[in-house]
């Protein structure tokens, strides 16, 4: 489903030159579940913003579905993040003056779906999450293991075949934390391609594949039977 | 905290946010730049209209018949009861500190001369017009100091009435006929241009008691006395007054000093000028209201620095002047900016197009820019009130 | 992203901030109601002028000695003389025209009238029964002047009404001896309030034959002759027909001037027309600062929803979505800011309307209709740089509040 080839990514800090990502070489196949490990500064989280397709490679190619990703253009890309990834973040990033059911159907509303169709599997989404007494609640009135929640949500309503994690539960405490996971790898065990960024290792050990990066360089592959 | 201080750490936030600042003061600086470019229209139209009249002297007075208090010679056109004659301007030669009066009578005629025909307009005059008027002769001589009720049929000629007429030939002493009569012409005047949309240069002048005859009516339009310029302009009017009493048996004319319309015009284009700069001002309003907004959403965004200020020890006084000067400087800044636009528009203009009235009024100018920094402190009240009133511990919690 | 949604959206934004969204509201309806105020008072005016002018009789000529070259308001149709006047017989003869209906000549002077000791300094006014009609005035008591030669100089006199009060004060005026300048004349009628119509007033004035006030003020000729012709499609007929009847009288030179109604409207329109749309003009200043107004705290909304935005990109939205999303929010303010200053505007007009009755304040229907594009493209054209600012943020900087 995912490949990637030779793929590195620099930026300019001051006169130097990082290396974020330096010569990555991966393959993921569907349906896998996979965490990415690392010291601060390994390139986690610049690598899962290049697979969300949220930042391009400076070279290097990455397959998605067979395209190559670097011959998208701009609206391309956005459609892509649209229909077939999902993204859950350490902060959530819910909008504030919109309700849980508002957030939720925010991808559906740049998809331009009708409204009622929109309704209704928004309330699936908040359903499948556990929260479907809360959805006219704002987030400021949610904990904040139910804000995560009604991110997991809107990042499924569209239902994506690759779910990307960045610290997930980096926000949260170990009971809602734990809940949060749960909820991820049901989804996993549904099918969906899971990505996890963590520095947790209690969680990342979960996954039937660790990623070790260390310096921009995939350091450490290590798979093991689903248990 | 010394003002100095106080001016350095209010730039220092307000360049912080180049951009927002900026447009800040755009929009207080558009309103001045307004009321500068409109102002400067209001001004040189006053001075253009009245340098029109101030152009024939200023110690003039103008007798009309008929009684009118309103500005102008309303009735004056239409006749009179008593008729105001060539004999009357002669007796107000003897008004005390009068130096001289000319009759006018004025209207069109066809005039031909030079094998060519031409309607101007006519004016009987007396012979002392160009000193009365400040006008000069070009060529030749104006009209000689006849007996006023027996003067012989001579001409002097407006430059543009010479011009269609004779073209560049030298008209002194050929014939032309003023509506059937003939008259020999012994002088062209110098180019006096365009005077509130009539054309001086378009006119022939005859002696005033011709022109009676000419138009066969009894009342001259108009005596125009010059006076003494050391006299007073109520002085000679009593004495004027008190000479058409004696010949008319009442006061049957309007008589107005050059001052007084001066003064009325003057008024006039007063208001005018301020009514465009009331105009001008709606601009600033709106720009006020862009500072209180900007001002409101940089309370709103500091408030974590409001509260470090006042844990560091700032007075409520403090902080409410720091924001209260900071939209002062956005206001002064973006007025000061308008300012110069203004100024700059209006020397382009005044080089672009020399024939505009324009001119740059400095009162109303400062009078914006003071207008400007006032409307900074107006809208900056509230929001710095606002700062000042924040309690320093949920200050800080914020963010 | 279905353009209800983006309404939706861009709405629920602005109603977060209340205070500063009613600030760009009032910005801009400021904008809208001046341009409203100001033209409406420009029409006022124009309005004002050309009922004054219709107030004549829509299908009048107005004949005046002396040919003016320039069309309009030359010097010479305030002052100055003609060599030949029109006279009495020029004025009878253009009855000969099919196309004129009716005509009134007329002369204007001063004099002293005198009523038992009171004295007044009044214009007077030689008229003929048919200019009772030609100007549609009205009496208050007693008759107008009457239908008979026009040469014949009755000592009749007809007054205005505020004549009437200050010489007459309570006593009625018809039948009284009236001393006009050196003779005496009978009040016939009282004219009732007219107040001022082109240039006279006709409240201050002292009607008589025409040949009596030519006598008086000892003129030869007439002042105008007011010609009113069949309908307005004669008009022009009449206007010919006058210009022929004169120039074959005055030796074959055309030496009057005859204005229709219709020029000189179209003048006035002109000047005035022009008058309002130099005030639109400046009211239109302050709309651009309201616009830059929107566009300096859309800039600010930009970036305090930075992270909103990059979490819009993550979720797939395009440049061309936030784009709108944005563009979208600035011109809702000014399609609002709008329809309050249309309204604030016409509040104004309806205050000034209030305090002075008479005059007919109206904002023109271009002026109503050009603020609002204006205001809204305003909003559009200042809201276009923070769009743009929004629609480029780097998702990843966006999502971490860079």
């Amino acid at each position: 489903m995912i490949r990637l080839e030779g793929l590195t990514r620099t930026f300019q800090v001051g006169d130097s030159l990082v290396r974020a990502l330096d010569d990555v070489n991966l393959e993921i196949g569907a349906g896998e579940y996979l965490s990415i490990m690392g010291p601060s500064g390994s390139g986690k989280s610049t690598l899962l913003n290049v697979l969300g397709l949220l930042d391009t490679p400076t070279a290097g190619a990455y397959w998605l579905d067979g395209v190559n990703t670097s011959t998208m253009t701009d609206d391309e890309l956005a459609q892509t993040r649209q229909r077939q990834i999902g993204f859950v973040f350490q902060s959530f990033h819910l909008v504030a003056r919109m309700n849980a059911l508002e957030n939720v159907e925010l991808p559906m509303l740049l998809a331009g779906t009708p409204p009622a169709e929109r309704a209704e599997r928004g309330r699936l989404a908040l359903e499948g999450v556990g929260l479907a007494a809360r959805r006219d609640h704002r987030p400021d009135q949610l904990s904040g293991g139910e804000r995560q929640r009604v991110a997991i949500a809107r990042a499924m309503v569209m239902q994506p075949k690759l779910l990307l994690a960045d610290e997930p539960t980096g926000n949260l405490d170990t009971a809602s934390g734990a809940e949060i996971i749960r909820i991820v790898e049901k989804l996993n065990s549904e099918g969906l391609t899971l990505v996890v960024v963590t520095h947790d290792r209690q969680i990342g050990e979960r996954a039937g594949r660790r990623l070790r990066l260390r310096d921009g360089r995939v350091v450490e592959d290590l798979r093991r039977e689903a248990r | 905290m010394v003002f100095a201080d106080l001016l350095r750490f209010t730039t220092r936030s307000a360049s912080s946010h180049r951009l927002r600042s900026a447009l800040t003061a755009l929009g207080i600086g558009i309103g001045v730049t307004a009321v500068v470019l409109l102002t400067s229209i209001g001004e040189g139209l006053h001075q253009y209209v009245l340098a029109q009249f101030t152009q024939f002297g200023t110690n003039i007075i103008g007798i009309n018949p008929g009684r009118s208090t309103t500005f102008g010679a309303a009735t004056g056109i239409f006749g009179s009861v008593r008729p105001l004659t060539i004999d009357d301007a002669e007796a107000l030669k003897r008004v005390p500190f009068v130096i001289n009066t000319v009759p006018v009578v004025q209207g069109t005629a066809s005039v031909e001369g030079g094998g060519r025909e031409r309607k101007t307009n006519i004016s009987g005059v007396g012979s002392e017009m160009p000193v009365a008027f400040s006008f000069r002769v070009a060529l030749g001589e104006f009209l000689p100091p006849d007996d006023p009720r027996a003067p012989r049929p001579l001409a002097v000629l407006g430059a543009k009435v010479r011009s269609e007429l004779f073209g560049e030939r030298n008209p002194l002493g050929e014939m032309i006929r003023v509506g059937g009569e003939r008259y020999r012409v012994i002088g062209v005047m110098e180019s006096k241009g365009q005077v509130l949309g009539f054309d001086l240069d378009d006119a022939v002048y005859i002696p005033a008691a011709r022109a009676l005859e000419l138009y066969n009516r009894a009342s001259l339009f108009e005596i125009d006395v010059l006076y003494d310029k050391a006299a007073s302009a109520d002085e000679v009017v009593r004495g004027i007054e008190r000479m058409i009493i004696a010949r008319h048996g009442g006061l049957d004319v309007t008589i107005t000093t050059q001052q007084q319309m001066l003064e009325v015009l003057g008024s006039v284009l007063d208001v005018v000028t301020f009514a465009v700069a009331a105009l001008g001002g709606i601009s600033l309003l709106v720009g006020g209201v862009g500072i209180f907004t900007i001002m409101t959403i940089a309370v709103r965004e500091r408030t974590a620095e409001i509260g470090l200020l006042r844990a560091v020890g700032a007075g409520r006084g403090q902080v409410r002047s720091i924001f209260l000067g900071e939209s002062m400087l956005l206001a002064g800044l973006g007025g000061a900016g308008g300012l110069v636009a203004g100024m700059l528009i209006v020397a382009v203009l005044g080089i672009a197009i020399p024939a505009l009235p324009i001119g740059f009024s400095p009162p109303y100018a400062l009078a914006a820019e003071v207008i400007a920094v006032l409307i900074g402190l107006i809208a900056g009240v509230l929001p710095a009130q606002r700062a000042a009133g924040l309690d320093p511990v949920e200050a800080l919690r914020t963010e | 992203m279905t353009y209800r949604d983006c309404v939706r959206v861009a709405g629920g934004a602005l109603v977060r901030y209340p205070l500063r969204t009613l600030m760009m509201l009032l910005a801009t309806a400021i904008g809208v109601a001046a341009v409203l105020t100001l033209t409406s008072l420009g029409e006022a005016a124009r309005r004002f002028v050309s009922g004054e002018f219709q107030s004549l009789g829509t299908h009048l000529l107005i004949v005046l000695p002396g040919k003016i070259e320039t069309s309009g308001m030359g010097p010479g149709l305030m002052a100055g003389e003609a060599p030949r006047d029109i006279t009495l017989d020029d004025a009878r003869a253009l009855l000969r025209s099919p196309a004129v209906e009716k005509v009134a000549p007329l002369v204007i002077g001063a004099a002293t009238v005198s009523f038992a000791g009171l004295e007044r300094d009044i214009t007077v006014m030689g008229a003929t029964a048919s200019l009772l009609e030609v100007r549609g005035w009205k009496l208050a008591s007693g008759k107008f002047l009457r239908d008979e030669d026009w040469d014949r100089a009755s000592p009749e006199c007809v007054i205005g009404h505020v004549v009437r009060a200050e010489l007459f004060a309570g006593q009625p005026a018809v039948g009284q001896w009236l001393r006009v300048g050196d003779r005496r004349c009978r009040v016939v009628g009282v004219l009732a309030e007219q107040g001022i119509s082109v240039m006279v007033n006709v409240d201050e004035l002292v009607l008589m034959p025409v040949a009596s006030a030519q006598q008086l003020l000892d003129v030869p000729g007439l002042f105008r002759v007011l010609v009113q012709s069949g309908d307005r499609d004669a008009v022009l007929r009449a206007k010919r027909e006058v210009t022929a009847i004169l120039r074959e009288r005055h030796r074959g030179i055309e030496d009057v001037t005859v204005i229709t109604q219709d020029s000189v409207l179209a003048t006035f329109d002109e000047i005035f027309g022009a008058l309002t749309a130099a005030l639109a003009g400046i009211a239109s200043v302050s709309l651009v600062v309201a616009g830059v107004l929107i566009m300096n705290v859309m800039l600010v909304a930009v970036s305090q929803r930075t992270r909103e935005i990059g979490l819009l990109k993550a979720l797939g939205a395009n440049r061309r979505q936030v784009t709108w999303l944005f563009l979208t929010e600035a011109v809702i303010l000014a399609i609002f800011g709008a329809v309050a200053g249309t309204l604030l505007g016409y509040l104004a007009v309806g205050m000034m309307h209030a305090l002075y009755p008479n005059l007919d304040f109206q904002p023109p229907a271009w002026a109503v209709g050009g603020a609002f594009v204006v205001a809204v493209g305003c909003g559009l054209v200042f809201g276009i740089l923070p769009a743009r600012r929004a629609a480029r943020l780097d998702p990843i900087a966006a999502l971490a509040g860079r």
